[in-house]
């Protein structure tokens, strides 16, 4: 199987009360590979959520087609496939998370055999062990996500959808949750998420998808992104010249120079005029570049 | 597969509406028709025996009646409202499935409520000595029937409009069904050929919810039950036109954007 998920030219609408039909994904075309995590990115209100929605089959695309695991999206196939996480938890309210599981765990048609050790272990891998027997009204935020991840594990699923999926965790919740999603891809899971959390996002992805107005802006590898946006800084004595090399110079006490490279190239370069000049490389530091500044700069490019 | 499917919804419905304490209404209900009847006995039921299960069968099948319509005019609703219905339509099973076992949620907890007036309104008749004949059980049988024939119109007006808009219209056709069969009848004796079919397709469409009400010949003493046919076919009859009216509400659900 080549692709996980496969979206290919999506468009979903929506009729306002009014009447009013509203373009939320406009011609959205992207794939996803088996095994990898891929961070669904966009400002609110960019199509990330209804783009989960139809490929979950909640909504029916007004033109495109989009497939799960070779299986036509939002079929009951292959959703036997899918863990999903909605955006906003919300469960029964007068069901225990135990019971709640356990509902789930019968409409997947997952073999009752085993099934109440199979819940009491996934209620305590999301840190709800002692809360399994409590009702889901007397849970906090946090803990009702943790009940939406749990039922989004039901029966080891090959892809998790996940939406907002650190939505209402601390960030112990956050550190554990990053461990499990790692140790389902570990185990061959594919991730799909939407966050908010960039940081999470650049602990967790190998690649990301920027969309905004339900369009896609980026398909990036996190790995190239990162040394794409590595700088390199240079601190130096000597009268060298930088030109051609860069002109983020900046002046220090001291008769020292900061100098800012794009690249490794430049870099060298740099330590090799300075040595040559009979100056003197006092400090060499790089620095990575924050994913919160490139989307930013990517939305704001696109806008 | 679907048995378990359906089970696992209904029980769902079923549990939650005990632990939100839906049923307390009903145990207030009771309360009332038992304080009513001790008022009604402090005059003596002598010779009122006919009047006093006329009275009783009425009360029970409004009450029953109205909470048929609030259950399972919410049911669907109040999924999409709080949210919960996402991690229910992500899992392998069809929207059909998933509106059949509502249904038989809001059916299981409609004939609980149902049950327990019935205990009760039964119980403190007993008290004053009223007697019940078979004709009684088959009241309560055939009731029952009309509940669920009640549920699945419930569940699907709901798909069509709006909760309150739908219980409305489900209490208007719950109760005033025989009246406007009636009406329709009359409609029909009086108009010309070309508006015949009209009025039998009307009467075809709307749910005869009073055929199941045995309530005034069950409180007569003497009458004899109603043949078992009778029953066999008001069986088919609240089968055929609840699996139509779902098929109905599942007709626009199937596709709804959730």
């Amino acid at each position: 199987m080549e692709h996980a998920i496969l979206a290919e030219h999506l468009a979903v609408n929506y009729r306002r009360k009014s009447g009013e039909t509203v373009r939320a994904v406009k011609d959205l075309s992207f794939e996803v590979h088996p095994g990898e995590v891929v961070g669904f990115l966009g400002p609110n209100g960019a199509g990330k959520s209804s783009t989960l929605k139809a490929l979950m089959g909640f909504v029916s695309p007004a033109s495109g087609v989009a497939t799960i695991l070779g299986l036509p999206a939002g079929s009951e196939r292959a959703r036997s496939f899918v863990g999903y996480l909605p955006e906003v938890a919300m469960y029964y309210p007068y069901l225990t998370p135990r019971e709640t599981l356990r509902l789930y765990a019968n409409l997947q048609g997952i073999p009752r055999a085993g099934l109440e050790a199979n819940l009491t272990e996934l209620l305590g891998l999301v840190g709800l062990g002692e809360l399994g027997d409590r009702l889901n009204r007397t849970l906090s935020k946090g803990q009702l996500q943790r009940v939406g991840i749990a039922q989004s594990l039901l029966g080891e699923p090959s892809l998790l959808i996940l939406d907002e999926v650190t939505s209402g965790l601390d960030p112990l919740g956050r550190r554990d949750l990053r461990e499990l999603l790692l140790s389902r891809r570990d185990n061959g899971a594919t991730l799909f998420f939407s966050s908010h959390e960039l940081s999470e996002v650049e602990m967790l992805c190998d690649r990301i998808l920027i969309i905004d107005q339900g369009v896609l802006l980026e398909s990036r590898v996190l790995s190239e992104l990162r040394s794409e946006l590595r700088r390199y800084g240079l601190v130096y004595r000597g009268g060298a010249s930088m030109v051609g090399l860069t002109d983020r110079l900046e002046e220090l006490e001291n008769g020292r120079v900061r100098a800012l490279f794009e690249d490794k190239e430049g870099l060298l370069a740099a330590i090799s005029r300075i040595q040559n000049g009979d100056g003197e490389v006092l400090d060499v530091v790089a620095h990575d570049g924050s994913l919160e500044d490139y989307f930013v700069d990517v939305i704001g490019r696109a806008a | 597969m679907k048995i378990r499917v359906w089970t696992a919804l209904a029980c769902s419905v079923l549990l939650e509406s005990i632990r939100r304490k839906d049923l307390w209404v009903v145990a207030i209900l009771g309360f009332l028709i038992v304080a009513s009847a001790g008022a009604l006995g402090m005059f003596g039921l002598e010779g009122l025996e006919s009047f006093a299960k006329d009275l009783a069968t009425t009360v029970v099948g409004a009450f029953s009646t109205i909470l048929a319509c609030l259950i399972s005019c919410r049911i669907l609703p109040d999924e999409v409202r709080n949210r919960t219905l996402y991690p229910l339509i992500a899992r392998p099973i069809s929207r059909w499935d998933l509106m059949v076992g509502k249904l038989v949620g809001a059916i299981w907890t409609t004939w609980i409520a149902f049950g327990m007036l019935c205990v009760l309104t039964g119980l403190s008749l007993v008290m004053f000595n009223v007697h019940f004949e078979w004709i009684m059980l088959q009241y309560v049988l055939c009731k029952a029937l009309g509940l669920a024939l009640i549920c699945s119109l419930g569940l699907t007006l709901s798909v069509y409009m709006t909760p309150s808009a739908a219980a409305t219209m489900c209490c208007i056709l719950a109760f005033a069904s025989p009246m406007l069969v009636r009406a329709l009848t009359m409609a029909y004796d009086a108009s010309n050929a070309s508006l015949k079919p009209l009025f039998q397709a009307l009467n075809l469409l709307l749910p005869q919810v009073g055929l199941f009400d045995l309530g005034s010949r069950a409180a007569n003493s003497g009458w004899a039950p109603v043949p078992i046919w009778v029953v066999g076919s008001l069986f088919a009859y609240a089968v055929l036109y609840s699996l139509g009216s779902v098929l109905l509400g599942w007709l626009k659900f199937r596709n709804q954007a959730v």
